[in-house]
């Protein structure tokens, strides 16, 4: 890991209307860092990756993104600014959101025609390329809807990848997904995180973390409740709302008290 | 029977002479009710105030007005102001304005029901609006236009019949002539009736069943 | 006689206005009797008999393929060649009963489609007979359902009172015309015109509203 933060925030606040969704959150993430952000759902932490892309604007602090400043209340950022984040920092959602009515190859050539201008043998065939480092490329030409969860999930890893992205984000990739197709997701990504890919990564996925992530975030009522390297953050939470979150999810009899309840645990994965 | 037969015969070509005006008009003013229902749709989805609003109200005026009295406007009122329009123009105007609401309407409610993830991944990839639009709304939103679009052109084309009042060689008006010199209005009215039938079931029907196999086929 | 354009709203608007009076009592005399056939033509529609099934099925398609001029003239005209004479009134009741009737029988059986099978299978565990489920359980419902296409059907008959001028009923538009006559000042009188059934549609529009608040509340 080099020093290099390629993602910076300090103290960046989001509210929709009047309602906190969090404040006051600052974190880094350096280059070829895997950073993993959990926490009980509501805590903002998909809005908090949004802010990152600028699918949201936020409302405080400032936010800094491969090199451009972007500040919370201020006015928005230039299309051209807009434009370089998004294509050089990848996204992928918890529901998939392919593109239903092209094919699995089209999804993935979309974005590198119609904004690189890629010419479309060349589209294609590094299309295939990812295909196949997905074990899927026998699917090219399948619309999203006849595919699996994984499989869609995997296909739309790929759709983000042919933009060939310097940052990633994953919103809960697998938290749609039956328990059985989780794997072939979760060895996708940690592929990635093997080839230095910069990852920030909301996941309940405690065990797979721990083994990926160089850090992990833990977000809570609305605040970051404790940052630090994972394994330390996972097994020895320093503060008393980490180790509440934590039991609760490890330990499936104290879960109905509050019923929130992390599917991953649900599925005896851990 | 046999007598509204031979009148029918008799009078089937001059009742055809209008069926060109009737469908030139529908053409006409389909057309000019998609292009400006799309211009309207997109003004009222943009977020520049005073844009969507301007054709919020257009829709909400226009909508509460009836057809015929918009015609008259078009053909005798814009007159008097000194914008004097042919028959045809006034009444391309004045049907292509109204339908364009109703086509607005289809459209705005089409772009609204795709899911709002299919925007954010485009958005997510850097494709720019034009291109969302082009590549992941549009596309999408064909199949929820199809049906109440071809449903608003089996009613344009039954509008249509309202130039009459103005004059145009239309159907309506053709069949009206023929009744006024032979007296029988029964015969006649019936023969319009099965020639506008026929368009309708072709319209409803055929287009329907065309529809139902696109949306069959899609994807 | 040239009467300055100014004059015309004070000298028209009386006439307007009883004109207006007109079309809105027919509009609302020809809702209710739609309505009440509208209902009865959705049962039999969707319970009856075959023959009655297709018979109520065409005359729906026939009431909305042809043009409402169309219609108007047979009634009006048509009847004439078989020596039946209606007054403009009748002839104008007639066709609105005719015609909501069909848009009615459409708009009732969508919206007897849409309440749940599970409230048929409730009423009958509960020994409720089908007529009793029908008209007690199913049927209130429906009614709920249909509120917001129901505004819209009354604002389609308001619009169509536009088309009895043809008739020498003497609604807005035969008030407008005569004036427009007397003084060759359509500019101004087509534009009441416009503005009285505009502010009747938005008036029923907000009605409309404000019932289907009601009933949502109760939901
Ligand atoms: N578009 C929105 N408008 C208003 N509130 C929102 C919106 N999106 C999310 N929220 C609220 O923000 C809070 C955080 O949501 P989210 O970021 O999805 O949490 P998490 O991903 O941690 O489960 C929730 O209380 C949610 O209701
Ligand atoms: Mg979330």
């Amino acid at each position: 890991m080099s020093n290099e933060a390629v993602i910076s925030a300090q103290r960046v606040t989001k509210r929709f209307g009047t309602q906190v969704v969090f404040e006051d959150v600052s974190l880094d993430v350096h280059k070829k860092e895997v950073v993993a952000i959990i926490g009980p759902s509501g805590a903002g932490k998909s809005t908090f990756i949004r802010c990152v892309n600028q699918l949201h604007p936020f409302n405080g602090g400032t936010l800094e993104v491969l090199g451009h400043t972007l500040t919370g209340g201020g006015p928005p950022p230039s299309r051209e600014v807009l434009q370089d984040i998004r294509t050089r920092v990848g996204m992928v959602f918890q529901t998939f959101n392919l593109f239903p009515h092209l094919s699995v190859v089209n999804n993935i050539i979309l974005a590198p025609r119609e904004v690189k201008k890629i010419p479309r043998p060349r589209a294609v065939e590094q299309a295939m390329e990812l295909l196949a480092m997905v074990g899927l490329e026998h699917k090219a030409e399948m619309f999203p809807r006849r595919l699996s969860g994984g499989e869609q999930q995997r296909v739309a890893i790929c759709r983000a990848l042919a933009m060939d992205p310097e940052i990633m984000l994953f919103d809960e990739p697998t938290s749609m997904l039956d328990p059985e197709l989780v794997g072939e997701v979760l060895a996708a990504i940690r592929r990635l995180a093997r080839q230095g890919m910069t990852m920030l990564l909301v996941t309940h996925e405690m065990q797979f973390a721990k083994e990926v992530a160089d850090t992990v975030v833990i977000m809570a009522d609305h605040h970051i409740v404790e940052q630090g390297r994972a394994a330390e953050v996972l097994d020895a939470p320093a503060t008393e709302r980490a180790q509440v979150f934590l039991r609760r999810i490890l330990k499936p009899a104290e879960v109905d008290e509050v019923g929130e309840v992390a599917p991953a645990r649900l599925r005896g994965r851990l | 029977m046999q007598a509204m037969f031979s009148a029918w015969v008799q009078y089937l070509p001059q009742l055809l002479k209008g069926v060109g005006v009737t469908l030139e008009l529908t053409g006409l003013s389909l057309v000019v009710a998609v292009v400006f229902g799309f211009i309207l749709a997109l003004a009222r989805l943009s977020r520049i105030r005073g844009l969507d609003l301007l054709a919020t109200w257009y829709v909400e005026i226009i909508r509460a007005i009836p057809v015929l009295i918009l015609l008259f406007m078009a053909y005798y009122s814009l007159g008097q102001v000194g914008i004097a329009l042919s028959g045809m123009t006034a009444a391309v105007v004045s049907l292509g304005g109204f339908y364009a609401t109703q086509y607005g309407e289809i459209f705005r409610g089409a772009i609204l029901s795709i899911d709002r993830g299919q925007t954010e991944a485009a958005a997510a990839l850097g494709l720019p609006s034009s291109v969302t639009m082009r590549r992941v709304i549009l596309p999408q939103a064909f199949f929820a236009i199809l049906p109440p679009a071809t449903n608003q052109l089996s009613n344009l084309i039954k509008d249509t019949s309202l130039v009459f009042t103005i004059s145009l060689a239309d159907l309506m008006y053709q069949t009206y002539a023929a009744l006024s010199i032979n007296f029988l209005p029964m015969d006649m009215l019936l023969l319009a009736g099965v020639i506008y039938f026929i368009f309708y079931l072709v319209i409803a029907k055929f287009l329907g069943r065309w529809e139902l196999n696109v949306q069959r086929s899609r994807y | 006689m040239h009467i300055p354009i100014l004059n015309i709203p004070l000298l028209y608007s009386g006439a307007i206005a009883q004109g207006a009076i007109k079309d809105l009592m027919v509009t609302i005399i020809s809702t209710i009797l739609s309505f009440i056939l509208g209902t009865l033509g959705a049962t039999a529609r969707l319970y009856g008999p075959k023959l009655v099934k297709t018979v109520v099925y065409w005359y729906v398609e026939i009431i909305r393929g042809l043009p409402a001029i169309l219609q108007l003239f047979i009634i009006y005209y048509g009847f004439t060649q078989w020596g039946i004479d209606f007054s403009p009134l009748t002839a104008a009741l007639i066709w609105l009963v005719a015609y909501g009737t069909g848009y009615g029988v459409e708009i009732f059986r969508s919206g007897i489609i849409d309440v749940p099978q599970g409230q048929w299978e409730a009423a009958s565990a509960l020994g409720l007979s089908r007529t009793m489920t029908m008209f007690r359980i199913i049927v209130p419902q429906a009614y709920v359902a249909m509120l917001p296409p129901l505004t819209s059907f009354v604002v389609l008959q308001l619009k169509n009172t536009t088309l009895l001028y043809l008739v020498a009923y003497s609604d807005i538009m035969y008030q407008a015309r005569l004036g427009t006559d007397a003084t060759e000042q359509p500019g101004i009188l087509y534009l009441m015109a416009a503005l009285a059934y505009l502010i009747m549609s938005l008036a029923i529009g907000r009605l409309g509203y404000r019932l289907e608040r009601r009933a949502a509340a109760y939901r």
